[in-house]
């Protein structure tokens, strides 16, 4: 369970806070998609998550975020990592060894986890990437950097995984592999909590949407029910699918979430 | 192709070697350079080198770091031969300049001794992984895991940082600016801005691996954790050897 009670944070020698008054609570096995247009503080509420804010970042820090009952403020990120694993946005710089197989187990030795081998080989098969097992990270495309840095992360078997952008260098295929993964994880009751700019795919694997603007919460709830507000979201930078535009113009009961579920809508209408 | 100071797999003998044989022999002969008198001995510690190099499975590789090396060197020894005006002249030049046979040996000298010195470095790391480098210094060496992670990144970045170089002047020249010039003068008057770019680019990068390296518990890294298969071996023993002996060469000579 994560609980964030009135969180607001300004980096030091920031001009406006990152993140205002946020008060937000994540219940154990949850699937949340954080959208909102650059700048809103996306990155920021995943760096209070996981202990980079305020440990690493340091900044003014108001109001209190425990993860599991662990205040982040009186815990090291390296203790609170062994809870919530983090893919951060850059991927290229989270590379900080040479080679695929060094990446993957850096965290496991560092934890002292003993099924090292197993748990590499687990992660490199769930990303596909098993080719790739011996390669140099240099030698590596965007996309397959990104499902490494995805890997080294997953093989820590994280309690709250928490990825920033995870398919921004991802073709569309890796990117619903991507999404498929997570799902699955998803349903053994680990949180996932993703931040992207691509609202399709947060509209059909997430459970829960938080939209933020300016660093505040603008929305906060069930899918359906943020893109409900379609105006609000568009006026904050936030473009709704086309299908639920199209759903909302011919006055449809039920907003669709995916291909499927539009098609649906339409043969009824047609019908 | 492969940047300089970047791992190039292979399994030569020097590939196999304990990563601190790695790291021993280019500090030998630097110091074996430096006592070194003789150019003579200096060519003989070159020539050391680029067996090196062929050893490695590097040949190529380590000749195009010797040309370059070379044409960096040419620059020393031209200004070398000009400051240094002792002894009898050569070849008598304008404005009362003049290449006398000193200032011709000293120059030789320092270019030949710079050479030889940096060489190896270059051409072993080559051959090296800097985690098993890292690893090894921190299990066999007893180097605080911060250090010995701090030491081989630096050297990791090197590599990273002239790639975004490289594709800073791309993106440059996609915008209409040459950099195609052979003029040397006007090709560094050209790059000098470009560093506060490379330079902002990598420290955001070196602040996010510092982060990931964080959060994937970094400071709970030590002996105790750390896996270290490396050591000590006949070639390791050889290889030593063989340098010190260059070394003591270069003291007695």
């Amino acid at each position: 369970m994560i609980s964030i009670n009135q969180l607001s944070f300004q980096y030091e020698g920031g001009v406006k806070p990152a993140l205002v008054d946020i008060t937000l609570e994540i219940p154990d096995g949850d699937f949340i998609g954080i959208i909102g247009r650059s700048g809103a503080g996306k990155s920021t509420l995943t760096y209070a998550l996981n202990g980079i804010v305020p440990h690493y970042h340091k900044g003014d820090f108001y109001g209190s975020v425990t993860v599991d009952g662990m205040d982040t403020v009186e815990t090291t990120p390296e203790r609170l990592a062994e809870l919530v694993g983090s893919v951060l946005q850059d991927t290229d710089a989270q590379m900080i060894t040479s080679t695929v197989i060094d990446e993957l187990q850096y965290g496991l030795i560092s934890y002292g986890i003993d099924d090292i081998d197993g748990r590499v080989d687990e992660a490199l098969a769930a990303l596909g990437i098993a080719d790739l097992r011996e390669r140099e990270i240099n030698s590596l495309s965007g996309g397959q950097r990104q499902k490494v840095a995805i890997a080294s992360i997953l093989a820590l078997k994280p309690k709250i995984f928490i990825l920033d952008e995870p398919t921004s260098e991802l073709d569309p295929a890796s990117s619903r592999m991507v999404f498929e993964l997570l799902r699955t994880l998803n349903q053994t009751g680990v949180t996932v909590i993703v931040v992207e700019q691509k609202i399709m795919q947060l509209c059909e694997f997430c459970d829960r949407l938080i939209v933020l603007d300016g660093g505040a919460v603008a929305f906060d709830g069930g899918v359906r029910e943020v893109l409900t507000h379609s105006e609000e979201l568009e006026a904050i930078g936030v473009h709704v699918p086309r299908i639920v535009t199209l759903a909302k113009t011919i006055g449809s009961d039920k907003l669709p979430l995916n291909l499927d579920e539009a098609e649906a809508m339409l043969r009824e209408v047609l019908a | 192709m492969k940047g300089f100071l970047e791992y190039i797999p292979g399994d030569s003998i020097l590939h196999r070697l304990d990563p601190r044989t790695k790291l021993l022999m280019p500090l030998i002969l630097c110091l074996a350079c430096f006592a070194a008198d003789s150019i003579l001995l200096l060519f003989v510690i070159l020539l050391f080198d680029v067996a090196l190099g062929y050893l490695g499975g590097i040949g190529k590789q380590t000749l195009r770091t010797l040309s370059k090396l070379a044409r960096i060197m040419l620059f020393l020894f031209v200004l070398q031969i000009l400051f240094i005006q002792r002894g009898e002249t050569l070849i008598p030049l304008i404005a009362g300049l003049r290449i006398t046979d000193e200032g011709l040996r000293t120059a030789a000298l320092v270019a030949l001794r710079l050479i030889a010195a940096t060489m190896p470095l270059a051409t072993l790391l080559s051959l090296t992984k800097l985690d098993e480098l890292a690893d090894s210094l921190v299990v066999r060496c007893h180097v605080p895991y911060k250090y010995a992670y701090g030491v081989t990144a630096a050297i990791r970045f090197i590599p990273e940082f002239s790639r975004q170089m490289s594709e800073i002047i791309e993106a440059q020249t996609a915008r209409g600016v040459e950099f195609d010039t052979k003029n040397p003068f006007r090709r560094i008057a050209m790059v000098i801005p470009l560093c506060v770019p490379l330079l902002i680019s990598s420290v955001r990068k070196i602040d996010g691996t510092a982060m990931a390296a964080e959060l994937r518990g970094f400071n709970l890294r030590g002996r105790h954790n750390i896996r270290c298969t490396s050591r000590f071996g006949l070639s390791d023993g050889v290889g030593i050897l063989v340098c010190l002996a260059l070394a003591v060469a270069g003291v007695l000579l």
